[in-house]
């Protein structure tokens, strides 16, 4: 476990010695900062545009970190040939696999703290502390987060950058429409095309299974159950991406 | 007795479709421990296709490696090497201490007793003057000297070192081969490949010349130059590849 802890660090390390990284959370803090400019609304709608807007900033840039952040994170010491010194140590291919993916979260979490406490600091300033829904949209966001980082270093664990990169992002859209998909294909009366449909609901990434702020910009509150079995979908599609990415890593020749 | 070996080892690398190309042909090496070992070769002879499969890096199209009874890939057999790759590249951002804890963690050495050997290494390569700069102003010479310092953090019984010279300037090369020959006074068992022919001969006790994947010749310098009938190990070197290339002109010493 020490092992898998050093590799994270160094990873965590390194992404934040990267502008990237900051370019990113500034943006994320300035569109947040932004949405409380909306003054000619009434101070209930100026709050749910704060609440609709800074989920939303803390979802998308969370995912834009997450996406390059895990591109980079076991190519670039392929590329550096900084692999060739650490796999002599004594680590397996799972420790530096886990440690990348640990070294992710850190960085996500990081972040997330940072970009969620400014959120909330908003909501304080206008009268109006966070409740627990608020609080439960955020655990959700940052579940997807790590998912979406989980999937995108596994594909790098068998694909070019590029590749990765353009499969991330269309999985990343297609996880958000997969619910408009399903119900497209429920109208169909096609059986091949109705059970391919299923296959592919069930594959891919449900992104939208962690979105309920919607709901609770709305002031409609979400149970606890649902937010349970959703980290639950969560948790079991990180673990199947990493075994993924343990499966193809301890096989590639670098 | 033998601490590192391979059998048949080969490896060949598919470059696409109806596509190879020999990296290691049927390579059978045995180091004895206490030695220090020198690959030799031409670019593209297949000395790091070699020490890669050796660690585990790559993985062979067939025969075995060994290292001190155990696979490449045994994290167990890894705590006793350390490695000193080709061009070493290294996390820029760190510097020379962070860098030698960061490795040192991964071989689970005491806080302690690591921090008082990131003293003594750094001494060791003369960076202690630059402790507190990034790898990323470091130059060529200073990063094979960290890399070197890096290979001895877990005070291996092995030490694996692909071109450790290169981009050392002549009094670099100098303190590096006391160095070889000092850790080999404790005991330490060294493979090395090189070009530089020169420092082959002043510190190897034995040593393989690899050709075009193919291990041509293996043993001291002098049962070698006997052998091929060589002056010195440059005139070794060009007369064993020499034959390899040209068989039909009946020189003597074919493939050992």
């Amino acid at each position: 476990m020490k092992k898998i802890w050093s590799i994270g660090l160094n990873t965590f390390k390194e992404s934040f010695r990267k502008k990237m990284m900051y370019i990113l959370l500034v943006f994320a803090l300035i569109v947040i900062g932004a949405s409380k400019f909306f003054g000619f609304l009434t101070a209930e709608e100026e709050l749910k545009m704060i609440k609709d807007v800074s989920f939303s900033t803390i979802e998308f840039f969370g995912a834009l970190m997450a996406i390059f952040g895990s591109l980079y994170a076991i190519s670039t010491e392929i590329e550096r040939k900084t692999i060739y010194t650490l796999l002599t140590k004594p680590i397996s291919r799972s420790d530096f696999v886990l440690g990348k993916f640990f070294g992710m979260a850190m960085i996500l979490l990081v972040n997330f703290i940072l970009i969620s406490l400014f959120f909330i600091g908003l909501l304080i300033f206008k009268h109006s502390p966070p409740d627990i829904d608020v609080l439960k949209t955020l655990v959700l966001i940052f579940v997807e987060l790590i998912m979406i980082s989980s999937i995108t270093l596994s594909l790098g664990t068998f694909s070019s950058d590029a590749f990765n990169v353009i499969c991330s992002f269309f999985l990343y859209i297609v996880g958000h429409l997969t619910s408009y998909g399903r119900e497209l294909v429920e109208r169909t009366e096609n059986v091949i095309l109705k059970g391919l449909g299923d296959m592919l609901y069930t594959i891919l990434p449900n992104y939208e299974n962690f979105n309920i702020r919607d709901k609770v910009v709305v002031g409609v509150s979400v149970n606890w159950a649902y937010v349970g079995n959703t980290v639950l979908y969560g948790v079991l599609y990180i673990a199947i991406a990493l075994f993924i990415a343990l499966y193809f890593f301890e096989r590639r020749e670098i | 007795m033998s601490i590192i070996s391979t059998r048949d080892l080969t490896k060949i690398y598919v470059l696409g479709k109806n596509r190879e190309v020999v990296g290691l042909n049927r390579a059978n090496l045995e180091v004895n421990e206490g030695e220090i070992f020198g690959i030799l070769g031409p670019n593209g002879s297949g000395k790091t296709t070699c020490l890669k499969l050796l660690l585990g890096i790559l993985f062979p199209t067939s025969g075995e490696a060994e290292i001190l009874g155990r696979p490449p890939y045994d994290t167990e057999m890894k705590k006793q090497v350390g490695f000193l790759p080709e061009n070493p590249y290294y996390y820029d951002y760190l510097n020379g201490p962070e860098l030698l804890t960061f490795y040192g963690n991964l071989f689970n050495i005491d806080h302690g007793l690591l921090a008082r050997r990131i003293d003594h290494l750094l001494e060791l390569v003369e960076l202690n003057d630059a402790r507190r700069l990034a790898l990323r102003h470091y130059s060529k010479g200073m990063l094979e000297r960290i890399g070197l310092a890096a290979s001895l953090v877990n005070d291996p019984r092995i030490l694996i070192l692909d071109e450790p010279t290169t981009g050392l300037d002549p009094i670099g090369c100098r303190d590096t081969r006391n160095l070889l020959l000092k850790l080999k006074g404790q005991g330490k068992t060294i493979l090395l490949s090189s070009h530089f022919l020169s420092e082959v001969e002043r510190v190897c006790d034995r040593i393989a010349i690899f050709h075009r994947g193919n291990l041509l010749a293996t043993g001291t310098l002098a049962e070698l130059n006997a052998r091929y009938q060589a002056d010195n190990l440059e005139d070794l070197f060009v007369k064993t590849i020499s034959v390899f290339d040209n068989p039909e002109t009946g020189q003597p010493g074919a493939a050992q």
